[in-house]
């Protein structure tokens, strides 16, 4: 059954990948008024995935047992963005303070002071140490809206992506131990300096492997697990990449829907003072139209920081989760390129065993031809054993890359569900909410506009006829008789009041 | 030729040529202040209709105007009923008799001939169903408040308009409205030769322009705010589409993002709803606008009185000036053009003087009852105009407070609408 699916998946495997990545790259950079023929090209491509991101899901599924809730023993929180200015640059650092019950710590509580390039390094070293592991991404180093990195509205947004970042890894069961994670959490400045500077000598050991990337591409043998993966990732990516643009094109048209309403309020007001009974119902206009502008306002800023920020981080989430697969299926392609290699020697033993040395090198150099072929045999037994051995040592990697990988996916996938799924509801929180305050707004607004109305029943009662205005004949007739017969009590109570 | 414009309030000017029973005097008699009061008017289905003469196609809209006499004491045209068609151009006309007729009167306008301040996806063709109907509605809106109208619902070529198929227009030709028309034309500038005019009639004069420009402006900028509101629902519809195929890929999610997507296009396709309900208010916007227009058409007729009565004047000081000099004879200024004459010429005998004198004198008879006649027409008009001026002023504050309530509903139902959606895009959400 699953070999079968990898005959059918393996063919197309290289050729969708080569599909996803160009649309993406060009999708990205393509300005977002594509937005009809991007979409488009996304409901083409992903028909094909349906069945087997389906048979991905119920491996996973099978994990879940042992990924259950793990008892939280360690708490981060960041804040206060604070800016140091040296002779040499500028930069921000944000307060870390940590919690912990953990006995590999020193105390219970910490608190340090670290600035983006340090997250940067720890990053790095995490990602060196657990080439196999899903290292969560860091914000990206430059503000996309090209906001002053000093402002507070990009260091709120930082302070956020970077809290999260933390958050991650405190969470991750294996990521959490790491010592460079705990020196980052712990050490005091001049300390977590020094260790920085030692801690550059282990330097990547991925470093050979790494250099392999582009040639994953070319494997044919990789699990249909792990392609389905990556066809899962390339997938949600690109619908993440999908929705960002989306909710782009939407914020545009409310922030240009937003200033045609703050225009629009005031000339209520400028009509306002042209006319003498109706001042309060356009003044009353105005106000609605304008506090709407500024619920609408509010809703575009808090969709930037609460939908699009996260999103983001979704986004560059996929970029990890693709470059901790090309970790893997660089392991995986040293194990092959191992077998093969094994396999040619084996081949080649085969070989020389029958072959006739007779006309070899050696042999014309006066050397017995059997002692030739003895001494070729013997040299291809060690490389055989040699390479047997690293094979298995490869073989053993592998399995762990893939276990490591697969119990990331898991908890992965939890996270982001569960992620997403607040995402969401916060968006459609916000829209309730902005439609609950125009609802409020218009009600008000409605109380304005017939103020002084029991004044102005009193003067058409006195002869105006009813207009036709979006009556239907009959409820006229209604009002008609209505506004005769309020009349009379209304003439008693204007003679009774004394400002009447 | 000014005393034609005056209103007839006379009831002789309506009966003359009453039949054996003519409800409408009657139920004037019976103290029926407008039409309205007992008799159903509207305007209802539009109906294309084509015509081919002299080999060309004319391609129009006909519209069935009905009336419905509502008072059982009121008996008239067997059942009291009829229904006729009439197309724009004879609304048109109606509306232009009526205006030119009753000068000193705010009449009702007619809906525009070419849809304005439009946004993307107004129609632009005249032959659209929902701008026959926008038409329709209006039209309805112009009868009914020509019906409710004091004067105007009292007009025979209005009833006509309503009764009469056969033979109506004709009958408007023959009150030779149109040679009253021309007296418009000098409106046009007669404001500038104005020596003294009407204070409240440049206030209101100002007051149109505001109105105008107001409107228009309201107008304008809700044509882009239909726009963007269009392009912001209508982009959800993209939400619908990616979640639809997000949820291929997922397991937990896929049901849940379906039906989400499912709200998504609810959304986008509840935009359309939306906005045909601003249209309407878009319109009755529209229809205050063109009311500034009529407001300005009458002040315009004042100014055409008001310049009548300037010349007059300006004619008697004239001839009651040169009356003077005839009567101090050589005393009259150095450089006087008579005083030349008599220096040159030798001045005139007592009799010739006397004959001039006494032709002056005429002349001043004449002009003094032209200034007589002429302040009496612009003092009637400008009673009867201030009159319907304040009507019309009270009509407006009431319309327009029942436009902004209107408004006003509208949003509260789209905002509730919006909160349902979104609600149930939440719940959707929640199963995740």
């Amino acid at each position: 059954m699953a070999e079968n699916k990898n005959e059918i998946l393996s063919p197309d495997n290289s050729d969708d990948q080569l599909k996803f990545r160009d649309p993406l790259i060009s999708g990205l950079d393509a300005s977002d008024g594509e937005m009809e023929s991007l979409s488009l090209d996304a409901s083409v491509r992903s028909e094909p995935s349906v069945s087997r991101s389906s048979s991905l899901m119920g491996n996973l599924s099978r994990y879940e047992d042992c990924m259950d809730e793990e008892t939280k023993d360690l708490f981060v929180v960041v804040d206060d963005p604070e800016k140091h200015t040296s002779t040499l640059e500028a930069y921000v650092t944000f307060r870390i303070t940590t919690k912990t019950t953990r006995s590999e710590f020193d105390d219970s509580q910490f608190q340090v002071r670290r600035r983006y390039n340090d997250f940067l390094w720890l990053r790095q070293k995490l990602e060196e140490s657990y080439p196999t592991h899903l290292v969560p991404p860091l914000p990206e180093k430059h503000s996309l809206r090209r906001l002053d990195r000093f402002s507070p509205e990009f260091l709120k947004v930082r302070q956020q992506a970077l809290q999260k970042f933390l958050t991650r890894l405190a969470n991750h069961p294996v990521l959490s131990f790491d010592k460079n994670f705990q020196v980052f959490l712990t050490a005091k400045a001049w300390e977590f300096q020094a260790h920085k500077k030692h801690g550059t000598g282990i330097l990547s050991r991925m470093s050979d492997s790494i250099h392999n990337i582009s040639a994953s591409y070319m494997m044919k043998n990789r699990s249909p697990e792990f392609s389905m993966i990556y066809d899962y990732i390339q997938n949600f990516a690109e619908k993440l990449g999908v929705i960002d643009r989306i909710s782009q094109r939407i914020v545009k048209e409310q922030t240009d829907y937003v200033l045609e309403l703050c225009e629009w309020g005031p000339i209520y007001t400028l009509w306002s003072n042209s006319e003498d009974e109706l001042t309060f119902p356009l003044l009353a206009m105005s106000r609605a139209v304008d506090i709407c502008a500024q619920a609408l306002k509010e809703t575009i800023e808090t969709t930037e920081d609460n939908f699009s920020q996260p999103l983001k981080e979704y986004i560059l989430y996929t970029d990890a989760i693709k470059a901790v697969l090309r970790r893997r299926d660089a392991i995986q392609m040293e194990y092959e390129a191992t077998i093969d290699e094994l396999n040619r020697k084996k081949d080649e033993r085969e070989h020389v065993k029958i072959s006739d040395q007779t006309y070899s090198i050696g042999a014309f150099l006066g050397k017995d031809p059997e002692d030739v072929k003895q001494q070729k045999q013997d040299k291809l037994e060690q490389q055989i054993d040699e390479l047997t051995k690293k094979m298995e040592e490869l073989n053993d990697r592998t399995v762990c890359a893939d276990t490591d990988l697969r119990v990331d996916m898991e908890r992965w996938h939890k996270n982001k569900q569960k992620d997403i799924k607040d995402l969401f509801i916060e968006a459609a929180d916000r829209q309730i909410l902005y439609y609950e305050k125009c609802l409020k707004t218009w009600e008000d607004a409605i109380r304005g506009i017939q103020a002084k109305d029991i004044s102005q029943d009193a003067l058409e009662s006195q002869g105006i006829e009813n207009s036709p205005n979006n009556l239907s004949s009959e409820e006229r007739g209604d009002t008609m008789e209505g506004s005769s017969t309020t009349s009379e009590p209304q003439e008693g109570t204007t003679s009774s009041d004394p400002s009447g | 030729m000014a005393d034609d414009a005056i209103p007839k309030y006379s009831p002789e000017g309506l009966s003359h040529d009453s039949a054996e029973e003519d409800p409408f005097e009657n139920a004037r008699q019976a103290g029926k202040k407008n039409l309205l009061q007992w008799m159903e008017i509207s305007v209802a289905e539009p109906e294309k209709r084509v015509v081919t003469s002299m080999k060309v196609q004319d391609t129009f809209i006909v519209y069935l105007v009905e009336t419905r006499i509502t008072d059982k004491n009121i008996k008239y045209n067997g059942d009291g009923t009829s229904s006729l068609w009439r197309r724009y151009s004879e609304f048109e006309l109606l509306q232009n008799y009526l205006s030119i007729t009753y000068p000193y009167i705010v009449v009702p306008p007619l809906p525009e001939k070419k849809a304005s301040y439009v946004w993307q996806n107004s129609p632009t063709d005249k032959f659209d169903t929902e701008f026959i109907e926008r038409r329709r509605a209006a039209l309805e809106i112009f009868m009914l408040r020509v019906a409710a109208h004091p004067v105007l619902s009292q007009d025979k070529i209005f009833i006509g308009f309503m009764q009469r198929e056969d033979g109506w227009k004709e009958s408007v030709y023959l009150t030779d409205f149109q040679s009253k028309a021309d007296s418009r034309l000098k409106a046009l500038s007669a404001s500038f030769r104005l020596r003294s005019p009407d204070r409240q009639y440049d206030e209101l004069k100002n007051y149109c322009n505001e109105l105008e420009s107001n409107i228009a402006n309201l107008l304008k900028i809700r044509a882009r705010m239909a726009d963007k509101l269009y392009g912001i629902h209508k982009i959800h519809a993209n939400y619908g589409r990616v979640y639809n195929e997000w949820s291929g890929i997922e397991k937990d999610m896929a049901e849940p993002l379906q039906s989400a997507s499912h709200y998504m296009n609810v959304f986008s396709q509840s935009v359309d709803g939306i906005l045909d309900e601003e249209e309407q208010y878009a319109d009755q916007l529209k229809e205050y606008l063109a009311f500034a227009d009529s407001l300005r058409s009458v002040c315009r007729k004042y100014e055409c009185l008001q310049y009548d009565v300037e010349r007059a004047e300006d004619n008697l000081t004239y001839k009651k000036s040169q009356k003077d000099m005839m009567e101090q004879g050589k005393t009259g200024g150095a450089f006087s053009l008579s005083g030349m004459k008599t220096k040159l010429f030798g001045s005139d005998t007592p009799e010739q003087r006397d004959q001039k004198i006494k032709q002056l004198e005429e002349q001043i008879k004449q002009t003094e009852e032209e200034v007589q006649t002429t302040s009496q027409d612009l003092q009637k008009f400008i009673d009867a105009s201030l009159r319907d001026i304040d009507r019309f002023k009270r009509q407006k504050v009431k319309d327009l407070k029942e436009i902004f309530t209107n408004y006003a509903v509208m949003q509260i139902k789209q905002c509730k609408k919006g909160i349902a959606i979104w609600t149930s895009a939440k719940d959707c959400y929640t199963k995740m």
